[in-house]
């Protein structure tokens, strides 16, 4: 085949990625390449469905229409392909699915994982730990580092010291909330960066040395030296107040503390730090300049250092204290929940990442690359010729590391055979929260670049097949404007934003519509103002799709139920809902489990009971929490929580009369008791913690006004396309939480809780690292507003509120000044005349879509029908199975016996034994006809049996025809049940005809029958079912049941007893 | 050379009709009736253990119609075929788990580094047995193919890459034979090869019949080539297919890999479906289109995901369903006991107590012991009271503040449980559980209760039996494993009559019902697919001739077209119905079975495109409605309340008639650690022990008074949680020594000041409006020179507090209070939120009619900011409004004033938010108080 060159595709958002993709993958079959050789990874398994699905339609298309073939044989560069071709590569793929490597990372490396788990420290399968069992884990390890009987471990000594360090001077009444907060937050920071030295480490902090830790000189001598030189000058009085306030509060003050009165005077000198240091420092006090001499510098420089050295000093210690705590509990952890094989998919990620020393996957120079494929291959029935990467930008440095190794086998391939290929999109980078690094792309290009010249090409895509020319006009607008944007964020975030932009362009330039900017002052005037443009366009009425896009979940949720209610939309929130909780329905049922369980919750008995679960409780005679709690926990544990939720729903729902929302949570509520069922548990507090999460999707549905978070709406494209939610703080805000400081490999170098802004900006090294996380966090959000911008293919509605006087670079003030947006103007979209400062487009481009009738939507599969007239109805009988069942009340506590079960070992030995008995002869011992090798109770009850005069009878062989069933089953139909049963020995005998004159069915217990009392009731516990094997006996010898005899064989009494006839 | 056995001799029913009347009519050959038709020296090979059922079925429904009945044929299953004839010497399944696990446990650190190159965990036991039970499902899965560990390296070839590793596997395999030899036992998969090479397992047979077994395992054909009868293996399928089919009856896979599979009206008969849910939804609604669904529809299901939802569907349709696999034990009653005593017997924790005290069956034991006195509802509260107020950590910590009948019984169980060794001290725990209890078995829960009784048993027996041999494994780690081995068990459960049998893939060829649903026709469900194996990939299973993903699909497109055509072939009416989903129920997407693409290639893109289009959307969400309004229980307003109840009134109204009316309070069932109340109490304990000590009162060196602060709250912890205290009650009694300390400190300066106690917990009862209301008031100081009084209230809130900030709140623009809470403070107007230090003013007014000053002893977690925080500028005009205030408070009270709700109250910090869904007032149907107002 031809070779392929490698490839980087930085894809515009609407420029085709998925084409590009797929493009690529009939390419590779094209010149030859085996469907399973090609590896193509995404991030969620739902891309991975649709790229396979665009694949085969591109195949299938290309196979069935001359024109397509031809079009998409040019596209790859393959003219001379026809139908035929594709048609067999068609065959080739679908034959091959089972086998094909198009999937997630995340599934990827589980996949590894799963092939390695005895060189990767497992034990063999891992479980995937999903939300609620991870927090119950998480409840299990504290639960088991808190456990105490005795004295205290040393480990659980250190974790307190470790603690009281991470909490400082603040002391915490509410361990578990902090502790809990301490996982949120830090969990994944220590995971990687395990080490006590990458925490709270000044060393590493300040490799140079920070100035807050080097004054020589004790305090107090500064303190009196610089009060002393002070009262020798010239002063204001408000100077002397300043200063005065300030030495009053110093030696209050201890690190940890609000500044309060030291804040002012603090501040001023931070401001003058240099010159301070430096001994010629000239300080503002109450407005007024004092020029400081050398030696009040230094005093001055002491005290500040003081505070600032402590205030350092405190968050080092607490740094250090958090990640003590961490690794106590992660220690904990580790052992009782990773060793057991359960693991987050961050656990199986880091399992195999190069600083694991993973399965020799990924140990580069140490380890035969070939060979270490070789076994990668083998173990997972694949080899991999070509990788595919989709979304490169959002893969992670660690994840990156992990395929590193075994793509660079790949760029090093001269011979062309293998291939690399990824596409991405730096500008949409918006999950840096989950490591994407958009810095990768470029990394890697110089990489390979500088490995092999010429390696890989990059290539362009900025046309987009999906907005129409106005909408790329403002894009274009706001994100090419790089100079306003250097102005708005100088450093790094539009530096790097404007290396990588090129100016879009519209594939569709037909495409008619329009783009706005509108405005709104508060939240609620623009929900009505997304309401309004919504109601005028009437894109679902015009079969147009189209999308809300907010920033949270949270508005999501209200803001379609905004258009819902107001607007009479039906308009569906794409984000989870808590199904179980968020309506009286599911409370009131979590209530009631929570009343029977811990019947002291007064909350929750009389919440039921302001309920119509009232009326239900009432009818079923459930007076007294004593009634519910045996009730309800016993329903539970008898079936399960599913159940238990579905019987009260039985009870409850025919009373209400529903609503169609109330319907709907009441299935929800059930199918997520049935969930949590399947962990097994039948705990009430652990049912009720998980329902209190439980999330589900609403379901996406034809026809609907989509409102989701711009995250979800990455990949997506909709004809209208509405943002109502762009306001907020600077984009500058950086994450809460510790500082992360990672080198050039993304190896984490220090963590620091950082200090308050006043102390990091004085010092270079904490502001220099808050600059970057700022320039970070400023190029996410860019990012984000650049995906926001490139949904829509018509119609799109920015609506914000004006940029105001405040100087922080928020979103409207962004999109103002990249629009150069300076005038409010009447904006006119359709009909309605909005507020706004910048349009482009037909403001009338919707009515090119004709209003048509509601299509009905979904067809009910009840309203056809669906059954199949005239069928014959298969026979089905019910079984009936004779059984040994004493009928009437039972000894429980005998069920429990082992001896029972010993006592069913001897009948079993027994019965086994008389089933070697054919006739046995008179009871002289030599003529019994048997040879029994062993000896035991069984064989010696056995015999003692063939010696009983009693019994000759069961063994003799009668005169003239007869025969012997022995240990005979039968299957039989009778009264219409299927019945399948085993004689014991059935003895038949025939007259010279042949006919069956007369049958004796014996049937021997074994078990301890010793007075006649006990024989009388053996005898009615088995007469049912030996009647039953009369009739059978009757029928099978043809003979009649009055033919047939019927006698149990009672072996400890060595007789029998005759079973009357019924 | 070996002898030369016969050939199998081939049979075909055609596939036009269903198979099994067909097969037991070619069974009983020329049977006419008249005697039993005899098939009880035959031996009868079918796919699965239910499709024997099935078969036996079919034969006594064949003799029936002639008037006779069946001795049967013995009809096993491969799996049961090939341990026939098997040595008595066979290792049970436990023992051989126990063997594996004393050769893993005994290994060395770095040992057999081929096979664990990560190493050995060194004596872990847990590590050992779960490694035994996958070392035993591998040798599971190479006994299928006849071979053991041993056996692969030299099979798979000189050219494989794993021999060392399998070298190693070898290795472990002797190990094991040797221990297992050394107690007579020799292992089950070897036993079963052997028997299939002597050919045991037809031995006391007079003709082997192979019927409709598409897929036997190797292991069963090599049984039966071993032996010298010759078989008759039966094959649904015309005889015109006699080529597609080996000389076992197996599809041939290379031909089956590219046949058409003919399925007529094709668009018609595959539905696509959005998800789990909507392939049962549909499954359901052509069962329930049958009035009488029984016989003549038959439900399939390839994805486990749909088999529960479409139950659960059916269920609520009325319709009787069936699950012939049977439930395991773990999901029973008896199971969840067993675990909550096995946990009880490893550790007393009043964790365990709590979950065994849930335990229906152990609720009724101790009815039956303590007779009708016993309350459950009682001792579960009594439970709950001990972990809110003494966070116990075990037993003998709760017994210590509670003397209860109950807790005396859980002690005797657990030491029933600790007497003698396991298996019998489980034995002799459950006899006394259950001594009081009759079951009739007629009864369902009964008989669910005698069968779990009886499986347990069985388990039981088997770890006694197994614990001759290998005792080693300590009293958890029997219970662990008995409960597991219990767990897996599944629970037979009979049909009832009439109800649908939920079936799998397998048994399908089996079923004759003319109308056939089968879900779940996605890739990786039909065929199943293995993939990734740890130990044998793909391409070894092909190098040692086990099963391979080829022979899968072979053998499940040969069930596709007969399925499809015993219904739709003509001879007789019916239909099938295949249903494949887009996605799984968490939004993964699936794709459609392969078996679906084997079309002719001219169709195959239309097929395609069918096949992978987009399913139909699903109707549009309903808006949120709301399903009812709470309907309060309508209460007579107290007569009597405390003084912090009031503050409770102003910040809600609503809530306090919840809180303090209704007295509504919830349980935390996970309390771990003291809450704030705790907290407070704890501290006010030693506080108040100072005020009360004369020489306290008087010390003013910081050092004595921390000391005492100090000794009086260990005594006062120890009293409450005892010696032990779990871990975040230390750091939380670290929390409150620390505090206490910068007490000492403050009281020494005070007192120094000439500050002097006066009185602790000084209670009254005061009546305002109709409303009594009583407090404490934490401590009176008398200044020594002066004679100046001061009131305090200690607080350990988190941040120091100041009390005129804490008594009066910001007025919000939109809201009406009523004028009497209203106060004019400076030029801002003010609303009072807590009316406590007005109050003790009040109260104690004709005891100090001087000048009295009030306030906080604040004890935050700063402990810079401890120290009192007096309200400095309390007017005689403040407190004449405060009281006003009161009085407008207490009439409202006495009114039965409580409503509206406050509709501003932070949801995360409402205790009821539970009950509010968008709005507290919304969600109320409020119709007021109950009136009449008691005295
Ligand atoms: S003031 Fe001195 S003498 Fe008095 S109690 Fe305190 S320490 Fe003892």
């Amino acid at each position: 085949m031809k070779p392929l060159r490698h490839e980087m595709i930085l894809a515009s958002a609407g420029s085709g990625k998925t084409f590009a993709l797929t493009d690529r993958f009939v390419a590779l079959l094209a010149g030859g390449a085996k469907p399973e050789r090609i590896m193509a990874l995404t991030f969620t398994r739902k891309a991975a469905g649709e790229f396979f699905d665009e694949i085969l339609k591109k195949i299938a298309g290309a196979a069935s229409n001359p024109a397509q073939a031809a079009a998409l044989a040019e596209r790859i560069d393959a003219p001379q392909l026809g139908c035929a071709d594709f048609l067999a590569m068609l065959r080739a793929v679908t034959g091959a699915m089972h086998r094909l490597r198009l999937g997630t990372l995340d599934g990827f490396f589980a996949q590894v994982v799963r092939s390695f788990p005895l060189e990767l420290g497992l034990t063999g399968d891992f479980e995937v730990l999903q939300e609620h069992a991870a927090r119950v884990e998480r409840q299990r390890v504290l639960q088991r580092m808190f456990a105490r009987t005795g004295g205290l471990a040393p480990a659980q000594q250190e974790f307190i010291e470790a603690f009281k360090r991470a909490t400082f001077g603040r002391e915490e009444k509410r361990l578990g909330a902090q502790l809990d907060g301490f996982l949120d937050d830090f969990q994944e920071t220590f995971l990687a960066a395990p080490l006590r030295e990458q925490w709270g480490n000044p060393a590493r902090i300040w490799p140079d040395g920070s100035p807050w830790f080097e004054h020589e000189g004790k305090l107090s001598d500064a303190i009196a030296e610089l009060q002393a030189a002070l009262a020798l000058r010239e002063l204001t009085d408000g100077q002397r107040g300043r200063w005065a306030t300030f030495f009053a509060a110093l030696p209050t003050w201890a690190p940890g503390m609000e500044l309060g009165d030291l804040e002012y005077m603090l501040k001023n000198a931070l401001a003058v730090w240099p010159a301070l240091e430096a001994g010629d420092a000239v300080l503002t006090v109450d407005r007024k300049k004092i020029a400081l001499e050398p030696g009040e510098c230094a005093a001055l420089a002491r005290i500040v250092a003081e505070i600032v050295g402590g205030e350092m000093q405190r968050r080092l210690e607490t740094t250090r204290g958090i990640h003590a705590v961490l690794r106590s509990y992660d220690e904990v952890y580790h052992a009782t929940v990773r060793r057991a094989g359960k693991l987050t998919f961050s656990d199986v990620q880091r399992l195999l990442m190069p600083a694991a020393g993973g399965p020799r996957l990924a140990q580069g120079d140490a380890f035969d690359d070939e060979a270490q494929r070789l076994q990668i291959d083998y173990r997972l029935d694949a080899e991999t010729d070509h990788w595919l990467l989709d979304e490169f930008q959002d893969t992670s440095f660690g994840q990156w590391s992990i395929l590193r190794n075994l793509i660079d086998e790949v760029v090093q391939d001269t011979e062309g055979r293998r291939s690399f290929f990824c596409v991405g999109d730096v500008k949409q980078a918006v999950f840096a929260w989950r490591e994407g690094d958009p810095q990768l792309f470029q990394e890697i290009y110089r990489h390979y670049n500088a490995m092999v010249p010429g390696a890989i090409e990059q290539r362009p895509l900025v046309d987009s097949w999906r907005s129409g020319p106005p909408l790329i006009e403002m894009v274009n607008a706001v994100f090419g404007a790089d100079e306003v944007l250097a102005e708005l964020f100088p450093g790094s975030a539009s530096a790097l934003w404007n290396s990588v932009w090129r100016a879009h362009t519209s594939a569709v330039p037909k495409r008619n519509g329009q783009a706005a900017l509108l405005h709104a002052e508060t939240e609620e005037e623009r929900w009505a103002a997304t309401l309004r443009i919504l109601q005028e366009l009437k894109p679902l009425e015009r079969g147009l799709t189209c999308a809300v896009l907010v920033r949270k979940n949270a508005t999501a949720t209200a803001l379609a139920d905004y258009l819902r209610h107001y607007g009479h939309l039906p308009a569906v929130a794409e984000s989870d809902l808590h199904v179980c909780t968020d309506n009286p329905l599911g409370a009131a049922l979590l209530a009631l489990m929570r009343a029977a369980a811990q019947p002291g919750d007064t909350l929750a008995w009389e919440h039921v009971h302001m309920t119509p679960l009232a009326a239900v409780l009432a009818a079923e005679n459930i007076l007294y929490p004593e009634n519910l709690t045996e009730r309800v926990l016993g329903q539970i544990h008898a079936d399960g929580f599913e159940r238990t939720v579905e019987a009260w729903l039985a009870l409850l729902l025919p009373r209400l009369q529903p609503d169609a929302f109330t319907q709907v949570r009441a299935r929800q509520f059930a199918a997520a008791a049935g969930l949590f069922d399947a962990t097994g548990s039948r705990d009430v507090a652990e049912f009720v913690a998980f329902m209190a999460t439980h999330r589900v999707r609403d379901a996406e549905s034809a026809a609907v006004v989509r409102v989701m978070t711009v995250h979800k709406s990455k990949g997506l494209g909709f004809d209208v396309v509405v943002l109502p939610d762009w306001e907020g703080q600077t984009l500058e805000s950086r994450r809460d939480g510790l500082a992360v400081a990672k080198n050039e490999e993304r190896e984490v170098e220090w963590v620091l809780d950082l200090p308050p802004t006043l102390f990091r900006s004085a010092d270079p090294v904490l502001s220099a690292h808050v600059a970057e996380e700022k320039a970070d966090a400023c190029y996410e959000n860019l990012s984000l507003l650049y995906v926001a911008m490139t949904r829509a293919k018509r119609g799109m509605y920015l609506i914000t509120k004006p940029p105001g006087k405040s100087a922080s670079a928020n979103f409207p003030r962004v999109l103002h000044a990249t629009l150069e947006a300076d005038e409010a103007m009447p904006v006119r979209v359709g009909q309605l005349e909005l507020e706004g400062v910048w349009s482009a487009g037909d403001p009338d481009w919707h009515l090119a879509h004709p209003l048509h009738e509601a299509e009905p939507t979904h067809s009910e599969p009840a309203a056809e029908s669906l059954a199949v007239a005239g069928l014959v109805q298969a026979p089905r009988r019910p079984a009936r199975r004779p059984s040994d069942e004493h009928a009437g009340e039972l000894a429980a506590a005998k069920l429990f016996a082992l001896e029972g079960r010993g006592a069913a070992d001897f009948g079993t030995a027994v019965h086994a034994l008389f089933e070697e008995v054919e006739w046995a002869g008179p009871a002289d011992g030599a003529g019994l006809g048997v040879k029994w090798a062993e000896s035991g109770p069984a064989t010696a009850e056995a015999l003692a049996c063939l010696r009983a005069p009693e019994l000759a009878a069961v063994w003799a062989r009668p005169a003239g025809a007869a025969e012997v069933w022995r240990e005979r089953a039968f299957e039989i139909v009778l009264d219409g049940a299927w019945l399948t049963g085993v004689f014991d020995r059935v003895v038949v005998e025939r007259d010279a005809a042949g006919r069956v004159v007369r049958a004796t069915i014996w049937d021997f217990k074994t078990d301890r029958v010793e007075t006649e009392a006990d024989v009388a009731a053996a005898v009615a516990r088995h007469s049912g079912q030996l009647n039953l094997y009369r009739r059978v006996a009757g029928v099978l010898t043809g003979a009649g049941e009055g033919a047939v005899d019927c006698a149990l064989v009672l072996t400890r009494l060595r007789r029998p007893a005759v079973i009357p006839r019924n | 050379m070996a002898r030369v056995m016969p050939s199998p001799r081939r049979h075909f029913l055609p596939w036009d009709r269903p198979l099994l009347p067909q097969a037991a009519a070619w069974l009983a050959g020329g049977w006419e009736g008249g005697a039993p038709l005899d098939l009880s020296r035959t031996l009868v090979l079918v796919p699965t253990r239910q499709s024997g059922r099935r078969f036996r079925e079919a034969l006594a429904e064949y003799a029936a119609a002639r008037g006779q009945a069946a001795f049967p044929p013995r009809v096993v299953a491969p799996n049961t075929l090939v341990a026939l004839g098997v040595a008595e010497d066979t290792a049970p399944a436990l023992e051989s788990l126990l063997a594996w696990a004393d050769v893993l446990r005994g290994l060395e650190r770095g040992e057999l580094g081929d096979v664990f190159p990560a190493g050995v965990p060194e004596g872990d036991v847990t590590w050992a047995l779960q490694m035994a039970q996958q070392l035993l499902r591998l040798q599971a899965a190479l006994a299928e193919g006849g071979l053991r560990l041993g056996d692969v390296a030299a099979r798979a070839g000189a050219d494989f890459a794993e021999q060392m590793r399998w070298a190693g596997l070898a290795e472990l395999e002797a190990r094991y034979d040797a221990v297992l030899a050394a107690h007579g036992l020799r292992d089950a998969q070897a036993a079963k090869i052997t028997a299939a090479q002597a050919g045991a397992a037809t031995a006391e047979f007079d003709r082997v019949v192979v019927l409709g077994t598409p897929d036997p395992l190797p292991l069963a054909i090599a049984a039966l080539a071993a032996q010298e009868k010759v078989v008759d293996v039966v094959i649904f399928a015309p005889e015109s297919e006699s080529g597609s089919f080996d000389e076992w009856g197996r599809p041939v896979a290379e031909l089956w890999a590219r046949r058409e599979i003919a399925l007529g009206a094709f668009e018609d008969r595959v539905k696509l479906c959005a998800d789990p849910a909507a392939q049962a939804g549909r499954a359901a609604a052509v069962a329930r289109s049958y009035a009488v669904p029984d016989g003549l529809v038959a439900l399939g299901v390839a994805d486990p995901e749909v088999a529960p939802l479409l139950h659960g569907e059916l269920a609520r349709a009325g319709v009787a369903v069936f699950n012939p696999e049977g439930q395991p034990q773990r999901g029973e009653q008896l199971w969840h006991l067993l675990s909550a005593l096995a946990a009880l017997a490893r550790e007393a924790s009043f964790a365990h107590v709590e979950a065994l005290a849930r335990c229906p069956d152990f609720l009724h034991w101790l009815r039956a012991r303590i007779g009708a006195g016993f309350s459950p509802a009682k001792f579960l509260k009594q439970l709950d009271d001990l972990r809110a107020d003494h966070l116990p950590a075990d037993l003998a910590e709760a017994q210590r503040h509670a003397d209860s009948r109950e807790l005396a019984l859980v002690g005797e169980l657990r030491r029933l449980l600790r007497t003698g060794e396991f298996p019998h001290n489980a034995v002799a725990a459950l006899a006394e559980i259950f001594a009081a209890r009759k079951l009739d078995l007629m009864r369902d829960a009964d008989a669910r209760l005698g069968e779990s009784a009886r499986a347990w048993t069985e388990v039981l027996h088997a770890c006694a039996a197994a614990k001759e041999r290998f005792p080693a494994l300590g009293e958890a780690g029997w219970w662990d494993l008995a409960l597991q081995l219990f767990g897996d068990t599944a629970r037979a459960v009979e049909k009832p009559p009439g109800a649908l049998e939920l079936q799998g893939w397998l048994e399908l060829l089996y079923e004759d019902a003319p109308h056939l649903v089968v879900a779940g026709l996605n890739d990786g469900r039909v065929p199943d697919a293995v993939t990734g194996d740890a130990f044998l990939p793909e391409s070894l299973r092909v190098r040692l001739g086990l099963k391979t993903n080829a022979a899968r699909f072979a053998r499940d497109a040969y069930l596709l077209q007969a399925m499809a055509a015993c219904r739709e072939g003509g001879a007789v009416a019916g239909r099938i119905d295949l249903l494949y989903g887009k996605t799984t129920a968490d939004g993964d997407p699936l794709r459609p079975s392969r078996l679906l693409l084997q079309c002719a290639d001219a169709a195959l893109p239309a097929r395609v495109a069918f096949l992978f289009r987009e399913p139909e959307l699903a109707a549009e969400t309903p808006a949120w409605t709301r399903a009812w309004q709470l309907a309060p229980r309508r209460a007579e307003p107290p007569a009597k309340v405390s003084v912090t109840s009031l503050k409770g009134w102003l910040a809600c109204p609503f809530r306090f008639y919840l809180r303090t009316v209704l007295k509504m309070e919830s349980v935390d069932p996970a309390k771990s650690e003291l809450d704030a109340m705790d907290f407070g109490t704890l501290c006010h304990a030693a506080l108040e022990a100072m005020g009360r000590d004369e020489a306290m009162r008087d010390c003013t060196d910081a050092a004595t008074l921390r000391e005492f602060l100090l000794a009086k709250l260990d005594r006062a912890v120890r009293r409450r949680f005892g010696d032990n205290l779990a871990l975040p009650l230390l750091i939380q009694v670290a929390s409150a020594r620390q505090r206490l300390g910068q007490v000492a400190e403050v009281q020494a300066r005070e007192r120094a000041a000439g500050w002097v106690i006066e009185q602790v917990e000084q209670g009254f009862e005061t009546e305002i409006a109709g409303l009594v209301i009583r407090g404490k008031i934490d401590r009176v100081d008398r200044h020594r020179e002066t004679g100046a009084i001061r009131l305090l209230d200690y607080k350990t809130s988190d941040t120091a507090i100041a009390p005129q900030a804490a008594h009066l709140r910001p007025v919000r623009g939109d809201e009406t209070p009523p004028p009497w809470v209203l106060v004019e403070l400076g030029d801002k107007l003010r609303a009072w939120a807590d009316l406590q230090l007005p109050l003790y003013r009040h109260a104690l007014a004709a005891q100090f009619p001087g000048e009295v000053t009030c306030g906080y002893f604040n004890l935050p977690k700063a402990v810079g900011d401890t120290g009192l925080a007096l309200w400095e500028d309390y007017t005689r005009d403040l407190h004449a409004s405060a009281m006003a205030a009161t009085e407008g408070v207490c009439a409202a009270i006495r009114a039965g004033e409580f409503w509206p709700p406050n509709p501003h109250i932070d949801e995360r910090l409402d205790e009821f938010a539970e009950l509010f869904h968008r709005g507290a007032a919304e969600s109320i149907a409020w119709a007021g108080a109950a009136k009449g107002g008691g005295a």
